[in-house]
């Protein structure tokens, strides 16, 4: 599918939101994303979470690339 | 001789067995440069929490970035400290109390580059791998763990 945003959630986030795949229309920067994502799931605007862009944390508003998996990624607590 | 260092899985599916480490140490009997080997093994603690008692954790990652970040530590920690060799396991899915969850291995000709080496490694883990430990309690309820 052209134009799409393929997001994988982790953890607690996938459990608030209650799945671990999603597709999104594509949105053009970070924010926008964010912004779609707590309007469609109100409990992530009580989640801490990082966001990756194709395998990469990201910080600030960054660009979305066509096509791109985007992660959404709760505080890691391996080990 | 160079090297060519790869991309390593260090995902375990469940507990990493004591018989695993110890196996991994003989397999170092052959390498006759080295001095010294420093091993880190974390293990799940029984954790009281308000909501009940910590009896197993569960293990989820980010696998394909996981397995990326991994490499880039491993390569920095290399670039960093004179090792001989690193060893980096991890479990995924149910780990019980008492079992081992994490283990962090590094060999060098003296000590202090195999203990420093091991004490950065196991704290870039816990930080920068997309990991998640779900602590399932005795209560039926689980807690997201939290790493301090």
């Amino acid at each position: 599918m052209p134009n799409t945003i393929h997001i994988k959630a982790f953890g607690m986030v996938a459990e608030r939101i209650g799945a671990t795949d999603l597709e999104l229309a594509h949105c053009l920067d970070s924010e926008a994303l964010l912004e779609t994502l707590r309007a469609k799931f109100p409990e992530l605007t009580t989640t801490k979470f990082s966001l990756a862009i194709n395998k990469k944390l990201i910080s600030g508003n960054q660009e979305i690339p066509e096509n791109a998996e985007i992660a959404l990624l709760p505080p890691f607590s391996g080990g | 001789m160079e090297k060519e260092r790869n991309p390593k899985n260090i995902f375990v599916q469940g507990a990493i067995s004591p018989e695993a480490v110890a196996k991994s140490i003989a397999n170092h009997a052959s390498k006759t440069d080295i001095g010294g080997h420093s091993i880190f093994l974390g293990q799940v603690r029984a954790d009281e929490k308000p909501e009940g008692k910590v009896i197993a954790i569960d293990y989820t990652a980010y696998e394909e970035m996981a397995l990326e970040k991994a490499f880039e530590i491993r390569e920095a920690i290399f670039a960093k400290y004179p090792l001989t060799c690193m060893h980096i396991y991890h479990s995924l899915g149910a780990v019980k109390v008492g079992e081992l969850c994490l283990v962090v291995f590094t060999s060098s000709k003296h000590r202090k580059a195999a203990m420093d080496a091991c004490d950065e490694l196991v704290e870039r883990i816990k930080a920068e791998l997309p990991v998640w430990g779900k602590e399932i309690l005795d209560s039926d309820n689980h807690v997201w763990k939290v790493n301090v």
